[in-house]
């Protein structure tokens, strides 16, 4: 039931560069993208590998470095500081907004991402450990011009209300659907576990979730 | 002028026919007796394909050539002189813009906040303190702030800001509040005058009654936490200044700007096309508004500051707590003669803790008496928050008639039905057979003789619903049909995630004989000049759907006109209806698409306002609500296994949204009873869990089944019939699955939110007992 979210208690304040933030300390023992990302994967899915690493004594930053993300099957080249987490890459220099950044810790699962097509949170991965990864965001999952069965049946079911919550549930469905057809209602509510609406949506997201699998095969987007 | 009309009034199978009077610019009222298309259907809101592909732009997304990157820096103290603030490191930053401080005293009464009193808010000189000194009254309080050009240099330049602060005296603690010793909030004290009302005479009351039940039930500090922050993007072009907004009034947000930069409000636009939530806490410009645009003006560059999650919960509003002592008397057959409430809480350095609504309108009784005290503390400040006051008055009160009816043996359903309100509630005696029949009423039993101690016990209870917001002006709307056949419908409230939108278009559809995906709605904007209320108190459609279907009402007869020639007819021999305009009862017909490309001009245009509510009409909203629940005796764990909430809306304009909204105020309810409470530190003076890990929201784990109903009810204050929804689905939730949960035990739960813990400690307390 609880979710395996950043615990570090109290006060979260970054401090001036070179100072030691919660952030840092999370990414450094390495839970970061693989044990937080897995949090949210639920039942039947895999955790993601661990991220290549830079080669041997390799060091970057502190300053900008260049990194080279394959988004959504474009290539995109951006300079941050190695500090920079995928999610503010995706939003704050790629102009991928769909994913949202709510609760920066992985909390809410608003900032779900498919990465080598397993749902992670965003915003607990360094856009570095993200290179060399095919990264899948909101704006990635409709085939062209058209939705993906799950973004369908979300539309129909009414589940979304303000709608901020919604990629993230999205992203999570379909990253589902890919792995379990037709998976149960507990299945689809423990998938979706590691997500939240402050709206209260969740029990139309999983009769849309259900309505998109009982449509068959082509719910495998 | 005003004229007589006959309007049909109650249930549509049964409606009762009265008279009314009503402007004579009024359209024909949609009553009891009108049938209509497209209104009361399902309908798919219109913004979802952009929701649904991470197309919507929300504040949160809004980039601009150039922008630069707020943050605000806080105080860790919970109250503390600032002596001294050294930004010069700060601003020698390579990427710092500009740095922004508030130490001038004017700084926060200029924002035009007020204490309790109604004097000005924290303001060095309010309190006759020396000028460029301020005092901070909870740590989180903002101190300064900077723009630079990324986000990651505006948060090291925080960093590189020195403040030397004199720590002060601090009280966060509800009860050490009120003592005389305690370090006060304000110079007045912490306890500004108590709020007394009283109808009838509680003391005969209690006489005349049989039995007396009292207890002290307790409410937590909650946080709204809407998924979108607090936060604006900020940009100045010569003296105007533009801003997108995360707000549910953008015109109150517009004002409170103009107000503080001593601009015409005509030079500011606040826009929100798409807004993640709000609950309350998104009225005004606020600090965050504010500060956006004086970095903006200070750095010469638009500028975007949206708050963390740590700082929503610090610092831009919460539900005060309660501690509330209730006693009430009945007669032997449940007639109630008596309530009487006392009841005190902390919206931290604002008030607004009051509880008394339920107690004063839900239920008949005689004499009520109501004694309600806000008590100051160094805490974040309360906001509005869904149904202010009520889902923790109404989770005392119907505990509080639970424990009578337990007393009295009778049925908890039974002592409701009996002091129902005769006259104004009977939509309510209809959702309560709804709601009975689909949770399985009967199969209720009364609460065990002595504590359930042993195995998982499964228990029911209910609770009633009440809100009376009606809406009113002003409020604006224009319709236009372009010859393309183009129809747009434009009022500049905002859509804060209820469906406006797309109720806007369903009534402009309904009017033009069209879908509601024919319609194109502009919301969200100031500069459509179109005003509408700020989305709160469940009044946004009451206001403006009045306003909506007066415009198109005015754009269809202009249509006709422009089509009448065409088709030999008169225009008041046209209808609109499924895509077409035609003579009533057949003959020539033109296409909608056809009609309007007969247009000479270019557009029609018809624009309307929303007249006052019709005299003596108007009911509340009511609403029922059922829990089943499963309580493990063990653990401790309450697991809610079904609710339903049978609501009415007046005419429902949106089945399928209105349904999202009942099941949004059952779950945020839920999540109430059994999860949330804001913790504070006494000593430190600082709230313990800022975050979705700590401060914990109900997600998709602990939902139950929701059923939720909707009873269509005329009551007819408005030309489209519709009443208030946002807020009534939230007030009876926890009161009923708390009752759910002290009907499976046989002891009484008296605190929120009921947590494992305190299960197991009412068992083991009530076991030595």
């Amino acid at each position: 039931m609880a979710r395996p979210a950043g615990r570090a208690a109290g006060r979260r304040r970054k401090k001036a560069a070179g100072g030691f933030t919660r952030r840092a300390f999370l990414k450094g023992i390495g839970i970061g993208s693989g044990a937080l990302g897995a949090g949210i994967l639920g039942a039947g899915a895999v955790p993601p590998r661990t991220a290549p690493a830079a080669g041997p004594g390799a060091t970057l930053g502190p300053g900008p470095v260049p990194i080279t993300l394959r988004v959504n099957g474009q290539s995109k080249t951006v300079r941050v500081e190695p500090r920079v987490t995928l999610l503010d890459v995706l939003r704050d220099r790629i102009d991928l907004t769909g994913t949202k950044k709510i609760c920066d810790r992985g909390e809410c699962g608003g900032c779900a991402v498919l990465l080598d097509g397993r749902p992670v949170y965003a915003c607990m991965m360094l856009a570095l450990d993200a290179r060399g990864r095919s990264i899948t965001t909101i704006e990635g999952i409709a085939p062209r011009g058209g939705l993906h069965p799950v973004q369908q049946a979300f539309i129909e079911k009414d589940a979304l209300q303000c709608g901020f919550c919604t990629p993230g549930f999205v992203v999570a469905a379909k990253a589902l659907l890919d792995v379990n057809a037709r998976p149960s209602l507990d299945e689809v509510r423990e998938t979706l576990g590691g997500h939240l609406c402050r709206c209260g949506t969740y029990p139309r997201i999983f009769e849309a979730v259900l309505l998109a699998a009982a449509r068959g095969p082509a719910a495998k987007g | 002028m005003a004229g007589k009309r006959t309007i049909r009034i109650g249930q549509p199978g049964r409606p009762q026919e009265i008279e009314v009077q009503v402007p004579e610019t009024e359209p024909p009222i949609w009553d009891a007796g009108t049938r209509l298309n497209v209104a009361g259907r399902p309908v798919p809101r219109l913004d979802g394909e952009a929701k649904v592909t991470g197309r919507a732009r929300y504040t949160y997304d809004i980039s601009l050539p150039g922008l630069l990157h707020g943050k605000i820096l806080r105080s860790p103290h919970p109250h503390a002189r600032i002596l001294s603030i050294d930004t010069s490191r700060a601003l020698r930053l390579p990427g710092v813009k500009a740095v922004a401080t508030f130490e001038a005293p004017d700084f926060f009464a200029a924002l035009g906040e007020t204490d309790e009193s109604g004097k000005p808010v924290d303001s060095g000189a309010a309190k006759g303190e020396a000028p460029k000194t301020r005092r901070i009254l909870f740590a989180g309080e903002e101190v300064a702030a900077v723009a630079a050009t990324t986000p990651e240099i505006a948060e090291d330049a925080l960093g590189l800001i020195q403040v030397r602060y004199e720590p002060l005296p601090h009280v966060v603690d509800l009860e050490e509040a009120r003592k005389p010793q305690a370090p006060k909030v304000y110079p007045a004290g912490n306890l500004p005058p108590p709020s007394v009302r009283e109808r009838g005479n509680v003391e005969a009351g209690f006489k005349e009654a049989d039995v007396v039940v009292e207890g002290t039930y307790t409410t937590p500090v909650a946080l709204h936490n809407a998924l979108e922050t607090h936060g604006a993007v900020a940009r100045w072009e010569g003296g105007r200044l533009t801003v997108w907004a995360s707000t549910q009034g953008v015109f109150g947000f517009r004002d409170d700007l103009a107000k503080f930069f001593k601009i015409p409000p005509a030079g500011v636009r606040v826009i929100s096309e798409y807004l993640g939530g709000g609950f309350g806490a998104k009225f005004g410009a606020g600090v965050v508004g504010v500060v956006a645009a004086l970095l903006a003006r200070k750095a010469r560059a638009p500028v975007k500051l949206m708050l963390d999650r740590q700082e929503e919960n610090l610092a831009t509003g919460n539900r005060p707590d309660s501690v509330q002592w209730i006693r009430i008397g009945a007669k032997r057959d449940g007639t109630l003669t008596a309530i009487h409430l006392k009841s005190h809480g902390t919206g931290g350095i604002a008030g607004g803790a009051g509880v008394s609504g339920p107690v004063r309108m839900v239920y008949a009784c005689p004499n009520v008496r109501t004694e309600e005290q806000d008590v100051m503390t160094h805490a974040g400040f309360a906001m509005p928050f869904r149904a202010p006051g009520f889902p923790q008055g109404s989770f005392a009160l119907e505990s509080a008639l639970d424990e009578v009816a337990d007393r009295l043996r009778l049925d908890p359903l039974e002592l409701r039905r009996k002091n129902h309100r005769e006259q104004q509630a009977k939509v309510l005696l209809l959702e309560y057979d709804l709601a009975a029949k689909e949770i399985g009423w009967s199969r209720r039993v009364p609460p065990p003789e002595a504590p359930a101690t042993a195995g998982l016990r499964r228990g029911f209870g209910m609770g009633t619903a009440v809100w009376g917001m009606y809406g009113g002006p002003p409020a604006d709307a224009t319709v236009r049909i372009d010859s393309g056949g183009k129809v747009e419908c434009v009022c500049g409230t905002q859509d804060i995630g209820t469906g406006t939108r797309t109720a806007m278009a369903i009534v402009t559809a309904e009017v033009l004989g069209l879908q509601a995906e024919q319609v194109k709605v502009i919301l969200g904007d100031t500069a459509t000049g179109m005003y509408s209320p700020a989305s709160g108190g469940s009044v946004t459609l009451t206001s403006i759907l009045p306003a909506v279907r007066a415009a198109a009402e005015g754009a269809r007869e202009k249509l006709k006109k422009t089509a009448a020639p065409g088709l030999g007819a008169k225009p008041g021999d046209l209808e609109l209806k499924g895509g077409r305009i035609a003579t009533r009862g057949g003959g020539k017909s033109l296409s909608f698409a056809q009609a309007a490309a007969r247009l000479k001009s270019s557009v029609i245009s018809a624009q309307a306002s929303r007249v006052e509510n019709y005299p003596r009409m108007g009911g509340e909203s009511w609403g029922a609500q059922f829990a089943e629940v499963e309580v493990d005796t063990a653990t401790g764990q309450v697991r809610v296994l079904k609710i339903v909430a049978a609501h009415d809306a007046g005419r429902t304009i949106n089945r399928l949204t209105a349904e999202s909204q009942v099941n949004s105020g059952v779950i945020m309810g839920l999540s109430g009873a059994l999860l949330e409470q804001r913790v504070m530190d006494p000593d430190t003076g600082i709230v313990m869990n800022p975050n979705l890990a700590d401060y914990k929201i109900a997600g998709p784990l602990e939902m139950p089944e929701i059923v939720p109903i909707m009873v269509d009810s005329f009551d007819i204050a408005n030309n489209v019939g519709v009443k208030g929804l946002g807020e009534p689905p939230i007030v009876p939730t926890a009161g009923a699955i708390a009752n759910a949960v002290s009907n499976a035990l046989g002891v009484r739960v008296r605190d929120l939110p009921i947590t494992p813990a305190r299960i197991l400690d009412l068992l083991g307390r009530s076991r030595q007992a």
